[in-house]
């Protein structure tokens, strides 16, 4: 299911709860991609925290591309291809907000 | 990997001479054959019924300037959404610029360079994160000898076509551990209508200097192609498979 059709399912009463919950179910999201192309390519990855550096995570650019190619099929979006620079986030909070800034 | 039935496999310049014949065969295999060009064409439409007749594999051309490529990355979205996985990409279309490179206009070399080179590795650049993701995939990419013998008049011709050997020995290495593998081919003198401007004088020289005394033909790329998408292929990555009838043997 794609993260839209999460959000129209989501049934709040407050705005910001529902808003609240699609920011959660991202994270949730790219956190899950981020463990199976790590457990798919044998890499031990590091904590999914906000202040996780994306070099220190375990995962290599590899499996970076491969990250973002599922994201782009669940998702329906690929903000790298969207973005007009050029640069990588640097810690994986970054990487979070990069594809909610483009949602 | 065990190639699945009926993968898809896109074609560029696909509606004539070396591409054509390739989703020809492709079709006759059993694959679907995705043939991108910018017009149908009457071949194309011809070869898309008989696939249709024979109903074993299909044809199903995809209208699309290769040399846009801002409009890549939707063409792919669009592909996988409608085809479903692309197990293969044959990066076949190319332009070819004869004439002294002082007399060659900047427009015209970059036109060339833009087709040729740019537009494959872009589009690479989109098919392969599928493949990435889905665990394995085939690509090749058309070289010809000229990339490596030089031919009078063919100078920005043959860089381009040297390019895609550089840019396939690298690709390999990047995506092999994924089960992808990346291959170039490199046709010599083939009787299509980008060699009908040698005339017969031309073609008879060529003949004379190859090994086996005769011009290689498109099908002897499509079988090459057909071959590297399926299992026999499934070990070869990284090289480039030469067949122009010992022409530079």
């Amino acid at each position: 299911m794609t993260l839209t059709a999460l959000a129209r399912n989501v049934r709040v009463p407050e705005q910001d709860s529902c808003e609240t919950r699609v920011k959660t179910t991202l994270r949730a999201v790219i956190s899950d991609n981020f463990r199976s192309v790590a457990a798919a390519q044998g890499k031990a990855i590091a904590p999914l925290a906000d202040g996780l550096v994306l070099l220190d995570s375990g995962l290599d650019s590899l499996c970076f591309a491969i990250i973002v190619a599922m994201l782009e099929d669940e998702l329906g979006y690929d903000p790298f291809t969207e973005a007009e620079d050029v640069c990588f986030p640097v810690t994986f909070g970054e990487f979070v907000q990069f594809y909610d800034r483009d949602r | 990997m065990e190639v699945a039935r009926l993968p898809s496999v896109l074609v560029t310049g696909a509606s004539r001479g070396i591409g054509l014949a390739i989703v020809k065969r492709l079709a006759a295999s059993g694959y679907t054959a995705i043939a991108l060009a910018r017009t149908e064409g009457p071949a194309l439409t011809e070869a898309i019924e008989e696939a249709r007749g024979a109903a074993k594999g299909a044809i199903e051309f995809v209208p699309f300037d290769l040399s846009n490529l801002d409009g890549i990355p939707e063409l792919v979205r669009e592909l996988r959404a409608r085809s479903g996985a692309i197990w293969g990409l044959v990066n076949n279309a190319g332009l070819g610029l004869e004439g002294l490179l002082a007399n060659s206009h900047v427009s015209q070399i970059e036109a060339v360079i833009r087709l040729n080179t740019t537009a494959p590795i872009v589009l690479t650049k989109y098919v392969v994160r599928g493949m990435m993701a889905g665990g394995g995939g085939r690509i090749v990419n058309m070289s010809s000898i000229i990339g490596s013998t030089g031919y009078n008049g063919l100078s920005v011709y043959g860089a381009t076509k040297a390019s895609m050997i550089g840019f396939t020995k690298s690709l390999a290495r990047e995506v092999g551990r994924l089960g992808v593998t990346v291959n170039a081919i490199a046709p010599g003198f083939i009787d299509t209508e980008m060699t009908a401007g040698m005339g017969e004088e031309g073609r008879e020289q060529v003949m004379r200097r190859s090994a086996l005394r005769r011009l290689a033909d498109v099908e002897d790329v499509a079988a090459m192609v057909e071959f590297l998408m399926g299992d026999g292929g499934k070990n070869i990555t990284g090289t480039v498979v030469t067949i122009d009838a010992g022409n530079t043997a």
